[in-house]
Parts: structure tokens; sequence; C-alpha cells
């Protein structure tokens, strides 16, 4: 073993595209969506170091520890969000290609990318308040509306290209472009799905502030909480990644520099897009957003799945 | 400026309470001022708003009369206001409920217990309204002879434990 | 799932004013009910009888940060009424102004609180940065954005001049071009829909039953309006309309606030175009003769009554204030149970409730009736810090 082989993934975990770039991207991005939020709104909204600031001042601030909860627990679970965040960004391409690709990739990405879910839900259980608990099962609640459409869409290109393997994926996509203009329905319920995920307006129902406080994170406060938040974040630039890799092309076949610069570009550009979802809309009730879910995104995907099912014997 | 409307109901009411009606004055147009004994006060308040469509109450003033305490129900028929004033002995100051017939008055009546210390009988259970659970039960702000530098001197608040012991029942649920 | 019970308030993000309210939980849905209040009182009717008339119309107009036009405007209405003293036209037309233009910041206010209650932020900035146009003019008028002190017995203390009605009518337009705006949002937006539609229902025999006023009672697909009913000062003269609404939820009131907005710029539009001449106030002197006197006022949230009584001297014998929120709270506990929690901030603030409006009277002191007083709490600070090792009872305040 030597020193390179040890060096080198280290780099990626910790500097590129891991940790250390994906807490500056990220808190450019929640920069970039608090500040177009703030315009659409009609407000000036907050100078670029703001998200820094405040992640400062949290960290700056005491942590309080509820008495009857899991301490350690309470105390792990916002490096597991933060790991499993930084492990899926491993997997998705940000120079044409993956740094680890292979085939069933993108289901990968996908489970890992429901284990901050599964973090904020045990946050919420574990700190033994009313309004976390609540705010838990509505985490758990929300996770099975938006998952299925999700993963649904997200299926629909990767018929098309007939593979497992985002590089693949997005390679397909980029060499076809033509066929982007069918998948706009899927990549749109993509978008609206992971605001879901993300529990951004309108689907911030699990921390929704006028009715339940905090949400899973009320007792939350402190380090932990400005960890968590981060790692929100970074799964809004992972997110952004993964919907950029499946239906925009990815790189779009661009090398070296010019690859990192078109990868910011179109994920600040999906982000543009989700601040406008959040913008425009009041917060739905939890049965409204399974019932959407459910009954509007899920019959549209498969249309899209059958319409991808469709194109792919045309073609050939 | 007519006054039928009022005249009418003045007659009415006469007719019916004649004995128990102690005064009646029109006061202005849309303005009537009655003062009734405090037995047939619920009676005559549910005659009025059964017969006379008086179904909306205002408020409850509280007053103190020095000798005696008063309350002044303030009912409402679209437009016309009713004042009944009811007037009760300071040193066993009581009346009767009427959330019965007006489920509204049950803050007012609280008021009424809470600043005059006036005993409503048949007022379900429940937190005490406006003051708070560790304000000393048997002190009246509104009476007149309360004095605050007086009550500042002598009280002795409660402890958390005594208050938490007396708030009602309904905070527990 | 267990029922649960979760305390929200008296501190909440969705409440701006304390109050509590214990709600039991069966998953979302809410079994039980209930509201405790209280917690903003100040003891403002036991004040008003250790002060003069002229002192308590400044003090009554600190009930209410938002309706502190309503509250002396009827307060100083029952005093002339005693006093026997017909106020010029001039000053009883500036009064409606004021109320109007008053009706529309709180309706402006309600509607983007309403929005933020229901996760809508983007309204919320919209209302509250159009709702400066109507606080300007009320700065013109009177020279304060709140507490307008307009006021005095007997009249109003200002008057307005030829630039300021038409600087008034300018913003009027503009307020009334942006209202059209809402009606269309609000009609027609889904989530909104989604989030207001058969929410807090209060069918039109309970909210009767119950006693509510106002919006609230509007909604409910009853006409009632003081302005019209029992109407003072020169509200039959004008001509504007009662909006009601026939869905008896959430909704309506919202609908219902927004028409009244329309309504309020028609009437200050009125009152602009033909205000009478003369006198804005006439001398009364400073002694009440005995008497007592009932003013109902329609103030933004509903009906405001007052009742004074007066003992021929320059201090009322009593002032009794209620407030309209009040009156509403035994419909919220109705519009509350079998509801979701989701709904619980919407539906209370669908009431626009007020709670310094609500709670009122006495005056504590603080030092000696509270458990712990200032000086108290902040050794205890001290000491707590010391045992973790900071030591803050060398830092000067």
């Amino acid at each position: 073993m030597t020193l390179d082989s040890v060096l080198s993934p280290l780099f990626f975990i910790l500097v590129f595209p891991g940790f250390f770039f994906l807490s500056v991207y990220g808190t450019f991005l929640e920069w970039v969506d608090r500040k177009c939020y703030a315009l659409m709104q009609n407000r000036i909204g907050p100078p670029i170091y703001q998200p820094v600031a405040d992640f400062i001042k949290l960290l700056a601030k005491e942590t309080i520890i509820p008495k009857h909860c899991d301490t350690a627990l309470f105390k792990t679970l916002p490096f597991f969000a933060m790991a499993s965040v930084i492990t899926a960004m491993l997997l998705v391409p940000v120079w044409p290609q993956a740094l680890f690709p292979f085939q069933g990739d993108l289901v990968v990405i996908i489970y890992l990318l429901t284990i901050p879910t599964m973090t904020f839900f045990l946050a919420g259980w574990s700190s033994s308040s009313p309004f976390a608990t609540i705010g838990a099962v509505r985490v758990l609640t929300q996770l099975f509306a938006y998952e299925v459409p999700l993963m649904l869409a997200l299926l629909g290109p990767a018929i098309l290209a007939g593979s497992w393997n985002i590089t693949e994926i997005s390679k397909f996509m980029f060499q076809n472009p033509l066929l982007l203009i069918v998948q706009i329905p899927g990549f749109l319920i993509a978008v609206i799905t992971l605001q879901g995920k993300l529990e951004r307006l309108p689907f911030d129902i699990p921390h929704g502030e006028t009715e339940i406080v905090g949400g899973a994170f009320t007792e939350y406060s402190g380090g932990l909480l400005a960890f968590f938040n981060l790692a929100i974040d970074m799964e809004m630039v992972v997110g952004a990644a993964l919907i950029n890799a499946v239906f925009l092309g990815g790189s779009m076949g661009a090398d070296g520099i010019l690859a990192i610069v078109v990868f910011l570009g179109k994920t600040t550009f999906i982000v543009l897009l989700l601040s406008v979802l959040k913008a425009i809309m009041a917060r739905i009730r939890i049965e409204q957003m399974i019932n959407f879910c459910w009954k509007i995104l899920a019959p549209l995907s498969l249309i899209q799945i059958a319409m991808n099912i469709a194109l792919k014997i045309r073609i050939g | 400026m007519s006054l039928l409307q009022e005249e009418k109901i003045k007659s009415e009411l006469e007719k019916k309470f004649s004995l128990d009606i102690l005064g009646f004055e029109i006061q202005r147009e849309r303005r009537i001022w009655l003062e009734v004994k405090k037995e047939k006060a619920v009676e005559i308040m549910a005659y009025m708003k059964n017969k006379l469509d008086f179904n909306h109450i205002s408020a409850i003033s509280g007053m103190d009369m020095g000798d005696n305490l008063g309350a002044i129900y303030h009912l409402v028929q679209t437009g016309i206001v009713a004042n009944i004033v009811v007037e009760t002995p300071l040193s066993n100051p009581r009346l009767d409920t009427i959330t019965e017939i007006f489920m509204g008055a049950e803050y007012y009546e609280r008021e009424l217990e809470d600043m005059y210390g006036i005993k409503i009988n048949g007022l379900p259970n429940g937190r005490r309204y406006p003051l708070s659970e560790d304000f000393p039960k048997d002190q009246y702000p509104l009476r007149k002879n309360w004095d605050q530098k007086k009550f500042e001197a002598s009280a002795k608040a409660c402890s958390y434990e005594e208050a938490e012991k007396n708030s009602g029942d309904e905070e527990k649920i | 799932m267990p029922k649960i019970t979760i305390p929200l308030g008296p501190q909440h993000p969705a409440l701006k004013e304390p109050e509590n309210f214990m709600l039991v939980l069966e998953g979302e849905r809410i079994d039980k009910a209930s509201i405790n209040l209280g917690y903003n009182h100040r003891g403002i009717e036991k004040a008003c009888e250790e002060r003069t008339y002229i002192q308590d119309i400044y003090l009554l107009e600190r009930v209410c940060g938002i309706c502190s036009h309503s509250h002396t405007s009827c307060f100083v209405g029952c005093v002339e009424e005693i006093a026997k003293v017909e106020i010029p036209e001039r000053a009883q037309a500036l009064r409606i102004l004021m109320g109007e233009l008053e009706r529309a910041h709180s309706h402006l206010l309600w509607l983007g609180v309403a929005a933020h209650e229901i996760g809508f932020d983007t309204l919320f900035m919209y209302t509250w940065r159009d709702r400066e146009h109507v606080l300007d003019c009320l700065e013109l008028i009177s020279g304060n954005r709140i507490h307008y002190a307009m006021n005095i017995i007997g009249g109003v203390r200002k008057d307005i001049n030829a630039k300021q009605k038409n600087e008034i009518l300018k913003r009027m337009d503009i307020l009334e071009e942006r209202t059209n705006y809402y009606v269309k949002l609000i009609t027609q937006e889904p989530t909104i829909l989604a989030r207001t539609q058969n929410v807090g229902l209060l069918p039109t025999q309970e909210a009767l039953k119950r006693n509510a006023v106002g919006p609230t009672l509007r909604a409910s697909n009853v006409k009632s309006d003081v302005r019209k009913d029992d109407p003072y000062l020169m509200y039959d003269k004008l001509d504007f309309k009662v909006i009601t609404a026939d869905s008896c939820d959430v909704f309506g009131r919202v609908f219902v606030r927004v028409f009244e907005l329309i309504e309020s710029y028609k009437i200050i539009r009125q009152i602009i175009n033909y205000l009478p001449t003369g006198a804005i106030a006439v001398k009364v002197p400073w002694k009440i003769p005995e008497g007592a006197a009932v003013g109902r006022y329609e103030a933004p949230r509903g009906e405001d009554i007052h009742y004074v009584k007066a003992n021929d001297s320059i201090k009322p014998e009593r002032v009794k204030v209620r407030a309209p929120t009040l009156a509403n709270f035994a419909s919220v506990r109705y519009m509350l149970e079998g509801g979701y929690l989701a709904d619980v901030p919407i539906v209370i603030a669908a009431i626009d409730p007020c709670m310094s409006c609500t709670d009122r009277s006495l005056v504590l002191d603080g030092e000696k009736t509270s458990s712990y007083s200032w000086n108290d709490l902040r050794l205890m600070g001290i000491e707590f810090y010391k045992k973790k090792g900071i030591d803050f009872s060398k830092v000067k305040i």
C-alpha cells in the first residue's frame, strides 16, 4: 500500500468532492437560495458570508442536551447525516466520470440519501419532546410520500440509457440531447420531490415552525444544530448534482476545470428552481402532501417511464 | 329619531315581568337601561334572547357601588343595546351564571369572579381569568377599596408549587 | 399512537402574543383543546379610574398596538355622550378617516400574519410592504405611525390639508391595485385554497351561539357590522357594503377581510372627497357630569364595547373595555376541536387575536408580587454560571 493510494482517497473524502468542497459550496448555495428568496419577496437578503456567520454563531452557542434523551445517539446523529451525504457525493459525477462508478450506483446513492432523513427521524424521536416527536413522525410519513416518485423519476433516464450507472446515464443523455425534451416531466417531478426530501417549502411540514416549532430539531442547539444545518446544505448540493447528472447530461463532455464550472453552473440553476418553488407556495398539510405525491406525482412518473420504454423500443 | 322599537321592547318586558323590573330607561335611540331583581335576571335574559331576539352578549361590566356590587349585562339585538343592571350585596356577592343562555359569557363571568369577587353560581370549573394563578384569591383589584400599594406591602406571593396546586383541573386535562 | 398533550404557548412561534392552548392530539388530529388566557394582564381598567379623562385617552390608546384608534374613539364617544357634547362634522369625518386607515393597516397586517402561519412568507412580505403605505398616510396626518393620539374629548387633534389629501388619494390608488392582486391570489392560488378551505369550520348557528363578533361572525354568513347596525359618528351617511361569506371557514375570513380592505379604501375616498368644513374640535369641560354610557365601535377585529361611568369629577368612576378578541375565544375552541394540528396556527390567527387587547387590567409592580424579582433572577444566573466555572459577578451592569 503506497502513500499515494492512502492520500488520494483521503483527499477525495476530505477536500474534493468531499467535506471541504461540499461545505463551502453548500453554504454558498444556501446563500444563493436565501438571496434569491429574499429578492423574490422584495427584500434585500443576506450578505454572502451570512450562512458561514450563522454556522460560526451556532458553534459558539451552548449546546443543551435534554435530560431524558439518549445522549450518545443525540450527539452522533448530525455526523451520521453528514457522513452519509459525503459518501453519496463520492458516487456523483463531478468530472465527466464519478470517482468510483459501478453498475447500480444510482440505487446506492438513493439509499445513501435516505440515511440523513432517517437521522432526522431519530433526532426527533430521541429528543423526547412532544414537538420533536410529532416532527419525527412527520419526517417518516413524508419520506414514504416523496421517495417513490423520486425513485421512479430517476428511473426514467436509466431505462432510456439502459444502465444503472450514473456516469453512463449522464453520458447517454448528453449524446442524445433531443431525448431531454421528453424527460421534462420527469425532471420537474424530481425537482419537486427533491424539495420534499430537503424539507423545504411547500414541504417543510416536518419542521413547520408555526406548527411544531423546530420539528425534529426542536431540542437541538449550538454545534449539533450547526452540523445538522450543514448536512442539509450538503444534501442540497448532492441532490442537485444527482438531478444534474441524471437529467441534464452531467458535465456535458467538458473536462478538467471547465467540467467543474459546468457542474457549479448547473447545480446553481437547479437550486434557483428550488428557491422559486419555495417562494411561490404555502406550506401544505401532511395528508395533502401524501395525496399529492401518490395520486399525482407517482402516476405521472409511471407515465414517464412507460413513455421511455416505448421510446427505447423505438430507438432500439 | 324614532324610538318605536325601544318602546315596543319596553312594553313587552313590562307586560311580562312587571314586578321584577325595578327601573326602565330609554337613554337614547338604541340604548336601553334596565334594572332587574337578581333572582329573576337569568329568566329575563332568557326571555329577551328567545322572544325579543337579543341573541348576542357584548360584555358584562362589573361595578362597585359601595354597599352593593353590580353587574351590567350588555345584551345586543342588531343595533339595540340593552344594559341590564343587577345588584348583589357586598357582604355576600352572588349571581347566577348565564352561560347556559349565552355561551360566550364564560370569560366575562370569570372576570367578574376574579376582579370583583362576585361568586357565580353554576359556572363550570376552569382556570381563572384574567388574573394569574399565583394571585391571592381574596384580593379583588377592581373593588374601590382595593389599594395597590397596601396590597403590595401586605401580599406574600405564593410559591410556584402552591400555584400549580391551585390551578384548575383543565390545565392538566 | 397514544394521545399526547402538547402545549401551544404561552411562547410559541405561531403566537405573536402570549396565550396558551393545551391540545390533546391523537396523531395529527386534535381531540380536545383548552384555552388559557391572562398572560397579558396590565391593569388598565383600574388605572383608568385613577387618572383623569384626558390621561385615560392616552392610556386606552395603549390597550392595543393595532386598534389604538378604535379604543380611544369608543371611549371618547362615551365621554362625549355623557357630557352631551355634539362634535363637529369635520371631526367626525377625520375620526372615520383614521379609523378606516387603521382598519386597512390592521387587515393588511393580518393578511401577512395569516400567510406566515400557513408558511407563505412571500405574501407576508408583500402585504407588510404595502402596509407601509397606510402607515405613511397615518404618519402624514397625525405624526405617528401606530399610536396616532388623534382623539381628544370634543374632536380631533389635527386637521388635514389639500396636499395631504392628494397624497392619501395617491396611496389609495396604489393600495387598491395591490389589494386587487391579493384578491386574485387568495381566490386562485391552490396551496392557499388547500390550507384555508374547510378549515376551522364555524357554522352560522354555532357562531351566533358562541357570540362571535366581527369578521369571524361575518365569515359565518351573518350580516353584523356595528357601523351599519348601530351607526356612530357619521357612518350612516357613508356608502359601503357589509362583506359576508357563506363558506364559514378560514377562507371565508380571509375573503371578508380582503374585501373589507376595498370597502375601507372606498370610505376613505368618500371622506377625503367630501370632507365637511368647520372646526375640528369643541371645548369640553374637564369635569364630566354624572352619567353612564355604553359605546360600541367596529374595530378591525370586530365589535369593541366600552362602558364609562362618570361621577361629576375629572376622573371616571368606572371604565370597562371589552375588546373583540375575547368575544371570539369561545368560538376558537369549537373551531380547533376535530381539526388538524397543522391548522391550529391559521385557525387561531383567523380570528385575528390580539391578546393585549383582551387581557388589560391590574398593575403588577413585579418586585414584591412575583416570585422572583429581576435582581433575584440575576443573582440566580450568576450562581448558575459559577457552578459551570464562569464568574459573571464582576460584570457591571
